[in-house]
């Protein structure tokens, strides 16, 4: 809905700017304190999850069927593996540390980010270049805030490959199906990403210590 | 011996010749000789009614020669199947039933296939047909394929369902709602309710709920949805009218909504009295800050209690603060 995408597209222009490092001024993050940076990534997710349906739907088409067959349910082949999955141990999720689970969050997003703009540079309509650079500057704006929730909290950004994901030598998709089958998965990672992170975040929002606000507020004097 | 309804059954008198001299019953009583072709027993576009015990005596003797025990049904219909998860993130259940009745036993076999891995459905005692599974592994993008097939003596059928993980959440209904007049307030209804007792881990799983109430007489519904708590005040009820309030609730982020808790067409409708209007209250004095109360409160004595109340609560709270 229109107003859907105006609020969400001040949501993340709010996270971007107040997480970017070029404009100390604007230092909202330390100001909001870490839990309302919680809650504003986690908006940020459920805006994007409700963005990339839209693309994925557009896309899905573009690609032809079976890839926009509802039903489609092809196995997973060893070259899908690059792309970071969200799957996990329901133990060892729940056992996640706070920064385990940003930093997992962090990276994946990071590599995902990376694919899909690698993506943006070969699709063919007009109208799909323009939806991909769209959700491409959500999610960059949805990395740069988890980036914020981990400084807040105090913890190290995982070093990520600045890079292209493949390595120059190595060989593209061998042919146009198996292409198209990548692109198939990396949006189903990244959509189930999105609604991994909503419970990530869910169970942050509970997690982070009120010292850490209370902290905020010594240093300002009150 | 199973046969489809509709079908022609011939039966032998086991080793009698086609032209000794039998007597055929069912359930002990005489066939008539219009069934009979020969020794053989006749019978045509068979019906339920027709189930039974047949016996085959030789005339004189009246030796038994054959007996079998005949059930008429029919071969099994596409069997509905329905998959959920009311214990996300811990697993989900499937459960089964056959459209239309067969009349003879079935047998049901259900598989479950996780991308290449084969998963086992333990089936519950109760209620029969269903059973359950535990997730290893959360927030898979392998969809689940669910094939349920069922056989009896005349045929077989089966379904497949395909799903992902989140499209099947759905809880059990809100427990407990409790709907309560406010004091001195006939307008308000003060509703509560507890999580369903199902959902295990609502701290990392929030759950948000869908509240609906109308007067028992009209058939116009009020919609709330509260993304967190589990109570709400009505402000808008009629008072001395009775209500039907219903809750839904949703995991707040995938599936779908659970049913109603309390559907007012099968069972008594949850319905409460909204207060009507005390009469006591004409020893209060003018209230201080009139600005504090509702703008919607109704007229009556009942309002001005609210008011005094709430402006000696913010009384009291600018006293801690000087």
């Amino acid at each position: 809905s229109p107003t859907g995408d105006s609020w969400g597209i001040f949501t993340f222009l709010c996270a971007a700017l107040c997480n970017l490092p070029a404009l100390p001024a604007l230092n909202c993050s330390e100001e909001l304190g870490a839990g309302q940076s919680i809650q504003q990534t986690y908006d940020l997710t459920r805006y994007l999850e409700h963005q990339l349906r839209t693309l994925a739907g557009t896309y899905l088409n573009y690609l032809g069927p079976p890839f926009n067959e509802p039903d489609f349910n092809p196995p997973r082949l060893a070259r899908a593996e690059r792309v970071p999955s969200a799957t996990v141990d329901l133990d060892l999720w729940r056992g996640l540390t706070g920064n385990a689970r940003l930093a997992a969050n962090y990276r994946a997003y990071s590599r995902l980010l990376c694919y899909l703009r690698v993506l943006d540079g070969q699709v063919g309509t007009a109208e799909l270049r323009h939806r991909l650079a769209h959700f491409c500057a959500s999610l960059q704006g949805l990395v740069l805030s988890i980036g914020g929730v981990m400084s807040s909290l105090g913890y190290p950004l995982p070093a990520g490959p600045a890079g292209p994901p493949t390595p120059p030598g190595a060989p593209a998709a061998p042919n146009d199906f198996l292409k198209k089958m990548d692109d198939f998965w990396l949006l189903k990672e990244l959509q189930t990403w999105l609604w991994r992170s909503a419970k990530d975040f869910n169970r942050l929002k509970k997690k982070v210590p009120p010292a850490v606000v209370t902290l905020r507020l010594e240093a300002r004097g009150f | 011996q199973y046969e489809r309804v509709g079908a022609d059954v011939t039966m032998k008198c086991g080793s009698m010749d086609w032209d000794a001299a039998v007597t055929w019953t069912v359930n002990g009583t005489d066939i008539d000789e219009s069934h009979l072709n020969g020794a053989y027993l006749i019978l045509k576009n068979v019906g339920l009614s027709q189930s039974g015990q047949y016996s085959c005596y030789e005339g004189s003797s009246w030796h038994l020669k054959y007996q079998t025990n005949l059930k008429v049904g029919t071969p099994p219909k596409e069997p509905v199947l329905m998959c959920r998860s009311n214990n996300y993130p811990k697993g989900f259940y499937c459960s089964w039933h056959l459209p239309t009745p067969t009349y003879i036993p079935n047998t049901f076999n259900i598989s479950v296939i996780h991308g290449t891995k084969d998963m086992v459905c333990e089936k519950d005692a109760i209620p029969k047909n269903r059973c359950h599974i535990r997730y290893l592994q959360l927030f898979s993008t392998v969809k689940y394929k669910v094939t349920l097939t069922v056989t009896n003596a005349l045929g077989k059928n089966f379904t497949t369902l395909t799903f992902d993980e989140f499209a099947i959440v759905k809880p059990d209904p809100p427990e407990s709602v409790v709907a309560k007049p406010v004091p001195n307030n006939p307008r308000r209804l003060e509703v509560s309710w507890q999580n369903p007792s199902s959902w295990p881990d609502p701290e990392s799983f929030p759950l948000k709920f869908f509240l609906r109430y109308r007067p028992l007489i009209l058939d116009q519904w009020q919609h709330v949805e509260l993304s967190d708590g589990t109570s709400h005040t009505i402000t808008d009820a009629y008072a001395g009218k009775e209500y039907i309030i219903q809750v839904a609730a949703k995991d707040n982020d995938i599936g779908t909504w659970s049913d109603w808790r309390h559907h007012s067409s099968s069972h008594h409708p949850l319905s409460f009295l909204a207060e009507t209007t005390s009469a006591s209250t004409s020893s209060f004095m003018a209230p201080p800050t009139t600005k504090i109360c509702d703008k919607g409160a109704v007229v009556g004595s009942g309002a001005m209690a609210v008011c005094w109340t709430a402006g000696l609560v913010v009384a009291a709270y600018s006293v801690l603060f000087i």
